[in-house]
């Protein structure tokens, strides 16, 4: 059984991520967002309840995903993401980047490339933790 | 009336208390609260891809099967059930190609007819009991407990399923006035809590509850109400972790609207106190909503 | 479909600026006006403004002089609180039905004075405050309002009575009822004017919610000294001052989420107006502007950002805000933002101001259904590029922010060019409806002695409830030269009015004093009315005994009576010194020079054509077109080749216009209504005489002086571009990089070029369309497609046109790679250096004034401001105008601009000049300098200090056109000889002022 390290369960492990193409392309099939009409603006992180912990801002993810840089699939940003909808419902564009989050991760995921690793919590925690939030993990982290 | 009630996993588990107190709450009111015959989960969390119809099938088999027992209506009390059935039933009637799909998929279940309607129990209180009415009923008014409201996420968004106002609810405020308490109204009512982040970012979580918390504690609140199980125990039991990493920090009692109800109402009852991370009962006492038990402080 | 018999009418329906100056425009070239407006009287939102940018001029202040001009016109008509209800006919032949509706009040005898509004006892929120203040059923819209009448709210009134039993002018009507009439007309021009966005809809703002949000316009009455706080900037929590300000961009613009894909144009500017001028209120206030692009694109306006950011310390922070969030106790507001660099910063604000964007109104496009006009899909009145000011109905023009969000130049230069349409429509039946009042000859009061009139006020309760009027009166009658003296319960009411001539007459009086209000708006009144009775105008003094005493000394009647008499006794002074003072009438040469055969000179001359009067157009090269030759098409889709070749075949066509081409100006000589040109064509002089010139001489494309332009065929600039496209050049499977901004917004050439972003996005598109493989790259400072433009820069994003900013202090490189050229950057979200292999580098240079520019301003004596471009006499009021009278401007010559803003720009030159050229005779002004040789030692100091060239030095003497003086007496005051004096205002006539004040006894 892994120990409780600070901060958290550890990260799985190495990720190998393939993406052939444009990253556009694989996300247009997963979530018909105008990816492209972002502005850049800045309203979706400054709303972001989450920015502090992020690697990445959002509007820095979609960038990423613009200027076709595949490293955005790396980031601990996408796994952050809690699908709060606070960003999809501020921008100024339209744009539901909850749903362009959770096509990054279903690019990830259906790679059969897991994003949970439960084995560091306790029994007690187990036993504590709602029942929803493993649901919820499990749909959101696993491929 | 009676009311066909969807539980969902944690209400049957780490939120007992939850589905108690509204049980109790809703017989005091006159109705009564008739658990679904066949149900299974609602397929938490929503369904965000596109081409993604078979996580659909979940929530959608619950709707099928109120319409089976010939009613047209669901009341749940989780907020995330409650988003994730009002999300699949949007998504049906907006696109009925995609409700044939699933239908025909569903061989051995009936197909949906989009007769059934999703209701949150707190809608349930505003609409159909309405707060004067509830006003009425209340003997034990909570005087002088200031009350923070939280939301969350779930309630609210996206505005598709929204229960009130995205950005500016009152539901909650109306409902602790009908109360007779005071509502500390506050910016953080309406962001997410953590959700499952709970899970594998605990202390992230604990930051969260911090600062949602503190808004309450600088502006004298006494606790916080909220209506769903997962932002209860992040913000009551993980909030009372952050109490280890920050210095000075204390957790303020964290109570869902049920429960508040139900001492209101002057109903008899354990409200499942000894299932939060911080008991709410040494508050209550104090302010008088409670009487003194023997062997309390 | 147009009407055989056009009647020389036009109906305005609007009285804002725009309305104002179309109706202007046309009662000063021959027409009869209907001016209209919704409200008690006309002013629009220009009244409501604090001060306008980028002069930060008072808006009352430049505005009030066009309301009282309107009045006072004789061709305008004013119907206020009026609706159209219904419009049938064609183009020449309107029959308008309107409904003026029930006011309550009678305006022909409301004087203004307000007791019924002190005394009335129902309060309702204050319309023209935004809701932060409150007034009486009984109001008056401003306090400089045109027509200075009151108006009853019926809502609010409870029908007490007090109001008609204190009224002295017994104006009120308490069972008024609406009125329906019927007015034909020629053609109609729509100006309705806009609506701010109802920022209630941005909830996450907080506005309706938390008290110190305000929107812009709300901000904008909290500045003002006619305000709720009477210019304090306060917060409306706790009455505080603020000290930290945040201003929030796009509110209702470029917001999907508002259903705005547009962007409203002005709002940059009027925050950073409105970020200044708070800080100009209060030093201590420390304002933040948080914005995505800062569109300071108009002509001044990239400086006045400049200043704001270096002089007046103003903080731009450039991201957009998610939500406002508020402590519930104490008020203050905290905001989250995202910096460019990535962090997300918590910081408190005392206030917040949202800088909201424009609408249409419900009843205009309502009004539009009726009339038959189409609206565009975002419910502005639908125009073509080609002619900006039409409507889809003929002879149903439009103007101002209802075609789309603008600013006040540019409104003003289409209500101008809508009143050319107007006009042109029925130039046949000029001055078939206008009165010119037949006037009695003047009397000759040479060697007779003064015998003056003193006129007393009461004002109602204004004057006579402070002021003891009645012995004023015997005071002054027994002061030498004074034959006869009466007091009047109003001076100004039309019962009083015809009484004077009577009384003029009768007495036989040569000097007239009226002792009331203030000469700013009724000495003119005052002084038609003198006319009438035969004497010359300026036998008149007055004297305010109401502004400059009633009014301050309300708590001290002795002391004011006292003031009171010594007003008097200057006035008496003067009079007995005043002499009459000539008009000069100068014949006008019916016809104009343009100078430039360009767009903008084209569409001038065709528009004076319009009007029936004769064109000669100078143009320096063999062909017709200027810049637009290189155009092809633009960026609302024109065929611009095509526009030219018909905009080309009509002017050659045309029987009024002579075209010079391969002419050069070689002299001008003259003045207003009387020029003489002389052109050189080869090597021919010819001479030219007109009555006006239109400078309409253009811009030019400067040449890059970086990014290897020149060195490498493979830079090219964004026109050059065009031409390769149009020949079809191959772009598929290529990389194009854009840079923008290349030679201006940099210190040598501070402004910006206007047309730039838009026309790389109008490119990029065309690429894309044309090779959907093809990469284009547009790396930008800020994108300014402003306006319905946005949607362009929309459509390239979706189209995969990636934008990436570069800041001035980290410009792009250019460099010659293996293959192609290599463009490097720097990505402005990722911080990270970008290296992009380019196949094309297109350029977006500045436009750059013409260098003739400097000639051509010394031969007309018009000055170039200080980038190159022409000086207008007033930026915001008089776009087209030069302080020299009868020169006039069009097209880029004044600055950039896209093809629509020029056309419309020209027809106002046209309609400026038609104001001139359209009669055969022009008055001078009477109070006009005038020299005494004897004393002019000629040093030139007069010369220099005019601002109207009006006076120069010839032969060493100081000589006066009298055609261009307007009186401002610069002159006289520069003088040290005393040989200048102001006629009306003599050195000798100021010291009797003096005199009589000092001296108890004359």
């Amino acid at each position: 059984m892994a120990t409780e390290t600070e901060g958290g369960c550890q990260d799985s492990a190495d990720k190998h991520i393939v993406v052939s193409g444009k990253l556009i392309d694989e996300l247009e099939g997963l979530c018909e967002e105008d990816v492209f009409g972002c502005y850049q603006c800045g309203t979706c992180a400054a709303g972001c309840p989450f920015m502090d912990e992020m690697d990445l801002t959002v509007d820095e993810v979609l960038r990423y995903v613009i200027l076709d840089k595949k490293e955005v699939l790396e980031s601990k940003t996408i796994w952050l993401c809690a699908s709060c909808f606070a960003c999809a419902e501020r921008c100024p564009r339209d744009i539901n980047i909850t749903k362009i989050m959770e096509a990054l991760r279903q690019i990830v995921l259906r790679q059969n490339i897991d994003e949970t690793d439960l084995e560091c919590l306790t029994d007690e925690e187990k036993r504590s933790i709602p029942q929803m939030a493993f649901v919820s993990l499990f749909r959101k982290n696993i491929g | 009336m009676e009311l066909l009630y969807y539980p969902g996993c944690t209400l049957k588990t780490s939120a007992v208390n939850l589905e108690e107190s509204a049980f109790a709450v809703a017989e005091a009111l006159g109705h009564s609260m008739i658990e679904m015959e066949e149900w299974n989960c609602c397929g938490v969390s929503a369904s965000l891809t596109e081409d993604d119809l078979m996580h659909h099938l979940a929530p959608l088999r619950n709707l099928v099967h109120a319409e089976d027992q010939g009613m047209d209506r669901i009341v749940t009390l989780c907020d995330m059930c409650s988003n994730t059935l009002k999300q699949t039933d949007y998504r049906v009637r907006e696109r009925e190609d995609d409700l044939k799909t699933l239908n025909d998929f569903m061989d051995q279940e009936n197909d949906y007819r989009m007769t059934v309607s999703v209701q949150h129990f707190l809608e349930f209180l505003r609409d159909d009991v309405g707060w004067k009415t509830l006003k009425k009923k209340v003997v034990n008014p909570l005087k002088g407990v200031r009350i923070m409201p939280y939301y969350g996420c779930m309630l609210l968004r996206p505005r598709e399923v929204a229960i009130d106002d995205a950005e500016e609810p009152r539901i909650m405020a109306d409902l602790i006035k009908a109360l007779g308490a005071e509502v500390v109204d506050n910016p953080y009512k309406i962001e997410c809590c953590g959700s499952y982040k709970t899970i594998e970012e605990k202390e992230m979580t604990s930051r969260r509850a911090k600062t949602i918390s503190t808004y309450a504690v600088e502006r004298d609140a006494d606790l916080i109400m909220l209506s769903c199980p997962l932002c209860k125990y992040n913000i009551d039991q993980r909030g009372k972790e952050a109490e280890l990493l920050f210095d000075g920090y204390s957790q303020i009692p964290v109570m869902y609207y049920t429960q508040l109800l139900a001492i209101a109402l002057g109903l008899e009852g354990d409200w499942g106190f000894g299932a939060h991370a911080v008991d709410p009962t040494p508050l209550l006492e104090e302010k008088g909503v409670l009487p003194i038990s023997e062997g309390s402080t | 479909m147009t009407a055989e018999n056009k009647v020389g009418a036009v109906l305005v329906v609007g009285g804002g600026i725009a309305g104002m100056q179309s109706s202007l425009d046309l009662a000063n070239s021959g027409f009869k006006v209907y001016l209209l407006d919704s409200s008690p009287g006309i002013g629009g939102t220009m009244a409501q403004l604090d001060k306008t940018f980028p002069t930060n001029d008072c808006s009352m202040c430049i505005m009030a002089p066009k309301l009282v001009d309107v009045g006072r016109h004789p061709n305008i008509e004013l119907i206020t609180y009026s609706e159209v209800e219904s419009v049938e006919g064609e183009a020449g032949d309107f029959k308008v039905k309107i409904r003026k509706k029930a006011r309550y009040v009678d305006v022909e005898k409301c004087t203004g004075c307000g007791v019924c509004a002190k005394e009335c006892p129902i309060d309702a929120v204050s319309v023209f405050n935004e809701g932060l203040s409150e007034r009486r059923a009984i109001y008056l819209m401003y306090p400089q309002a045109v027509p200075l009448a009151f108006a009853i709210d019926r809502e609010k009134c409870i029908g007490c009575g007090l109001c008609e039993n204190l009224c002295l002018a017994d104006a009120i009507v308490y069972d008024d009822k609406d009125e329906l009439s019927e007015i034909n007309v020629g053609s109609i021009i729509l100006c309705p004017g806009f609506e701010e966005f109802d920022s209630d809809q941005k909830g996450e703002y907080g506005h309706g919610r938390f008290p110190n949000v305000v929107s812009s316009i709300e901000f904008e009455r909290i500045l003002s000294a006619s305000g709720p706080y009477k210019s304090h900037v306060l917060r409306a929590s706790d009455g505080k001052q603020p000290k930290k300000i945040a201003w929030v961009q796009c509110v209702g613009s470029r917001d999907l989420g508002c259903g705005a894909d547009y962007c409203s144009s002005v709002c940059c500017t009027y925050a950073i107006k409105e970020a200044v001028i708070a800080k100009e209120h209060v030093p201590s206030i420390e304002p933040t502007i948080f914005f995505m692009d800062m569109r300071t694109f108009g002509k001044g306006f990239e400086s006045y950002y400049n200043r704001a950011k270096d002089e007046y310390g103003v903080r731009f922070l450039r991201c957009r805000i998610s939500e406002i969030k508020e402590d519930p106790e104490t008020h203050d507001l905290t905001i989250q933002y995202e910096t460019e660099d990535g962090q997300l910063i918590e910081e408190e604000f005392d206030m917040a101001v949202l800088s909201v964007g424009f609408t249409s109104k419900e009843d205009s496009r309502d009004l539009a259904g009726r009339m038959g006009i189409d609206l565009n899909e975002r419910g502005f009145c639908q125009t073509q590029e080609e002619c900006p000011v039409e409507t889809s109905r003929d002879g149903v023009f439009v103007c101002g922010a209802f075609s789309g969000p603008k600013d006040i130049p540019e409104t003003v230069m289409e209500a101008s060019g809508a009143a050319a349409k107007a006009s042109g429509l029925i130039s046949e039946a000029r001055n078939t409806m206008v009165e010119r009042k037949a006037l009695p000859p003047e009397l000759d009061v040479t060697g007779v002695g003064p015998r003056i009139g003193v006129f007393i006020c009461h004002c109602g309760i204004n004057i006579g409830g402070y002021v003891d009027v009645p012995g004023l009166v015997d005071y002054a009658r027994g002061l030498p030269g004074v034959v006869y003296a009466e007091d009047n319960l109003y001076t100004c009411s039309q019962d009083t009015q015809k009484r004077f001539v009577e009384t003029i007459q009768e007495n036989h009086l040569n000097r007239v004093i009226v002792a009331s209000c203030t000469p700013r708006t009724h000495e003119p009144l005052f002084q038609a009315t003198i006319r009438e009775a035969g004497l010359n105008a300026h036998l008149f003094e007055m004297a305010n005994i109401r502004d400059q005493c009633s009014w301050v000394h309300m708590d001290d009647r002795s002391t004011a009576t006292e003031k009171a008499r010594d007003l008097v006794r200057m006035a008496i002074a003067k009079a007995s010194i005043i002499e009459p003072l000539p008009m000069v009438e100068l014949d006008i040469t019916q016809s104009a020079l343009v100078v430039g055969g360009g767009l903008s000179g084209m569409i001038s001359a065709l528009a004076i054509a319009e009007q029936g009067y004769p064109v000669d157009l100078i143009e320096a090269q063999s062909e017709l077109g200027g810049v637009m030759r290189r155009i092809h098409h633009s960026s609302e889709g024109m065929d611009v080749q095509g526009f030219l070749r018909d905009t080309i075949g009509k002017v050659d066509s045309n029987p009024l216009i002579t075209v010079h081409s391969n002419s050069q100006i070689i002299d001008i000589d003259g003045y207003i209504g009387n020029y003489r040109t002389t052109v050189e064509q080869d090597s021919d002089q010819i001479e030219i005489e007109h009555g006006v010139v239109i400078v309409a001489t253009g811009a030019v494309e400067s040449k890059p002086e970086e990014y290897l332009f020149g060195e490498d065929e493979r830079v090219v600039t964004q026109l050059d571009l065009e031409g390769m496209m149009a020949e079809g050049a191959d772009l598929s499977g290529k990389t194009i990089a854009m840079i923008q901004c290349v030679g201006s917004r940099e210190e040598h050439r501070p402004y910006c070029s206007r047309v730039c972003c838009t026309d790389a996005v109008k490119n990029a598109l065309a690429i894309k369309e044309a090779h959907p493989d093809a990469n284009v790259y547009v790396l930008y400072r800020d994108m300014r497609t402003y306006g319905f433009k946005e949607t362009l820069y929309e459509r390239a994003r979706a189209e995969g046109v990636i934008f990436i900013r570069y800041s001035l202090d980290r410009k792009p490189t250019v460099a010659k790679g293996k293959d192609g050229l290599v463009v490097g950057t720097r990505d402005h979200i990722l911080d990270m250096d970008l290296e992009i292999e380019a196949d094309l580098v297109v350029l977006a240079p500045a436009i750059i004034p013409q260098p003739g520019n400097a000639d051509i301003g010394k031969l007309l004596k018009v000055p170039l401001n200080e980038d190159g471009f022409f000086l207008e006499a007033h930026v915001k009021l008089r776009p087209v105008d030069f302080s020299t009278e009868g020169v006039f401007l069009a097209g880029m010559a004044h600055s950039p601009k896209f093809i629509g803003e020029a056309i419309a720009q020209a027809y106002a030159a046209a309609s400026r000049a038609c104001t001139i050229i359209s009669s055969d005779k022009f008055e001078t002004e009477a109070t006009v300098s005038s020299v005494n040789e004897a004393l002019c030692s000629g040093c030139g100091l007069c010369a220099a200090a005019c601002p109207y060239l009006a006076i120069e030095l010839v032969d060493g003497k100081a000589v006066v056109t009298t055609a261009l003086c307007k009186g401002c007496g610069v002159c006289a005051a520069t003088c040290r000889s005393g040989a200048v004096q102001q006629k009306g205002f003599k050195d000798e006539q100021i010291l009797s002022l003096i005199k009589g004040a000092l001296c108890e006894v004359l």
